[in-house]
């Protein structure tokens, strides 16, 4: 008894954290068994063994790999554009002031408003294939990196670009010796939260006039009502952001297990 | 003196000539370089003759007016049930422990997933929209009054109760103001992703409001008021968050934002 006392005290973080998710699982899947449920109410309800099935069989079929193919590539290229362009803009306008200045206002009103408000000037431009998409992806992971950037460039010891300048380094080199190293843990935190907006992206950019993609399916299984499948896909995007977030975030405390713990941000 | 002047101000200068170049460049080049196709493009003339007769005659207004009605339906919900949650997690050890790894998962997890079921279950209007808004901005509120609890000073709370104060003496002289300032940071990502369902709600399914009115005037191709539209958001935007900023800077000065805006 003891030891299962201490068994308990050990564990109690993940024995009550990963208990609670599992009793709230087991309550939705009795939940019809439990309480009766009106009959326009059981059009919307599914429970998690049937959300199991349904994307079971929606990868058995066959039917949702060319959607997972075609998401995939809108993320992966959007993300790799706002690193591409973010990344660089981000050292500079770390680097020089001035030009920090002639970019600071820019930055600062795309930063506030939702970029998702460019979804139908996107499709007008670039159509309903996936273009629309790459770039909204982009549009909105690339001001997390290219702050995150600015600011782990501005926050370098100015002592030690100065030991290296005073050694005769040129600004590349500074760059390269002392500014890229010292913004790695903050260019990681930029990542973390450009992948959060990147998937937000592709979500709702395959809501609106999308013919595939994992945001299409279940839109479409939303309004023929198959709520399984809505589930299924959810569960897909929670699985895959939460298995991104996670790697960035291991490689993050990593690399700056000398920054103190602020608040959680995603 | 007037080199001085200009010196000073060197920031704001450079911002404000900025911002003027790329207008004027996008009037000119559009104007002169490029021929204008109205179905595609549009220049900053046209954006101000639309905007004075959206704005200041015309409809955007009300529909700014239902978006925001939803928005703040659905924040107020976030805050009145996110501030008490997260102070419950910081304040009872076990509660904490329970709650933080499912409300970490939904935080994390896109949400915004689940519009098209919100919207069907509840229908198109005000309060699918609501929910939406407070789905995604209840998590901030949450998660940042926790820290914010969590992170109060030990010797406050000795010093309180050798003084014999009870746990309302607590809560208000000692848990609260010292996380405020984290509940203000909280409001400000909060305040973003709110936005995003708004706009998402709209898009989704509306007949009013500001999201719905981008997309229509997108879908009618009428690019002139859609850039209105779109910069009455864009001023609506920065004008909340720069002021949640100004609140963040007033409540607690030391505090040098570390976080990523």
């Amino acid at each position: 008894m003891k030891r299962l006392a201490n068994f308990y005290t050990e564990r109690e973080q993940s024995i009550l954290g990963g208990g609670f998710i599992l009793l709230l699982i087991v309550l939705w899947e009795l939940m019809p068994h439990l309480v009766p449920l009106s009959k326009g109410f059981s059009l919307f309800f599914t429970t998690p063994w049937k959300v199991i099935e349904a994307g079971y069989q929606l990868i058995v079929e066959n039917k949702i790999q060319e959607h997972f193919y075609v998401s995939s590539i809108e993320f992966l290229a959007g993300l790799g554009l706002a690193i591409i362009v973010g990344l660089p803009l981000g050292l500079i306008t770390g680097r020089s002031r001035d030009l920090d200045a002639t970019v600071d206002p820019f930055v600062t009103i795309f930063n506030a408003t939702p970029r998702l408000i460019f979804l139908p000037l996107f499709i007008l431009w670039f159509g309903i294939g996936i273009w629309s998409k790459i770039m909204i992806v982009f549009i909105g992971a690339v001001f997390p990196l290219l702050i995150n950037t600015y600011e782990g460039v501005k926050n370098v010891d100015r002592v030690l670009v100065n030991v290296v300048r005073s050694f005769g380094a040129n600004e590349w080199q500074i760059m390269k010796i002392v500014v890229l190293p010292n913004s790695v843990p903050y260019i990681v935190a930029g990542l973390r939260l450009a992948i959060g907006r990147a998937i937000l992206g592709v979500v709702v950019g395959e809501f609106f006039g999308a013919s595939k993609g994992l945001g299409f399916l279940i839109a479409t299984a939303a309004t023929n009502y198959k709520v399984d499948v809505v589930f299924a896909g959810v569960a897909i995007f929670m699985g895959l952001s939460l298995i991104l977030t996670m790697a960035v975030k291991k490689i993050e405390s990593n690399l700056s297990r000398w920054r103190p713990e602020g608040a959680k941000t995603f | 003196m007037k080199k001085k002047l200009f010196a000073e101000h060197r920031r704001f200068w450079l911002g404000l000539g900025s911002v003027l170049f790329v207008l004027a460049a996008w009037e000119v080049l559009l104007t002169y370089v490029f021929p204008l196709n109205p179905f595609f493009f549009t220049k900053p003339s046209l954006i101000a003759v639309a905007f004075k007769e959206q704005v200041i005659y015309g409809a955007l207004w009300g529909d700014l007016a239902v978006s925001s009605k939803a928005f703040l339906w659905g924040f107020s919900f976030a805050i009145l049930l996110g501030i008490p949650l997260g102070a419950l997690m910081g304040w009872r050890r076990k509660a904490g422990y329970t709650l933080d790894p499912f409300f970490t998962a939904l935080y994390a997890s896109p949400l915004v997933a689940l519009a098209p079921l919100i919207i069907v279950v509840f229908g198109v209007g005000l309060f699918a929209k609501s929910v939406l808004v407070f789905a995604l901005s209840v998590f901030p509120f949450i998660f940042n009054t926790f820290a914010g609890v969590r992170s109060t000073d030990r010797l406050l709370i000795n010093v309180v109760r050798s003084f014999g104060g009870g746990e309302t003496d607590l809560y208000l002289k000692v848990i609260l103001p010292s996380t405020l300032p984290y509940i203000v940071a909280g409001a400000r990502i909060a305040l973003g992703r709110g936005l995003v369902g708004i706009i998402v709600g709209e898009f989704y399914a509306a007949s009013e409001g500001i999201g719905y009115a981008i997309s229509r005037f997108g879908d009618t191709y009428r690019l002139p008021e859609m850039f209105a539209a779109i910069f009455l958001l864009m001023i609506a935007a920065v004008g909340l968050t720069e002021g949640m900023r100004k609140l963040e800077n007033v409540l607690a000065p030391w505090k040098t934002t570390q976080e990523s805006r």
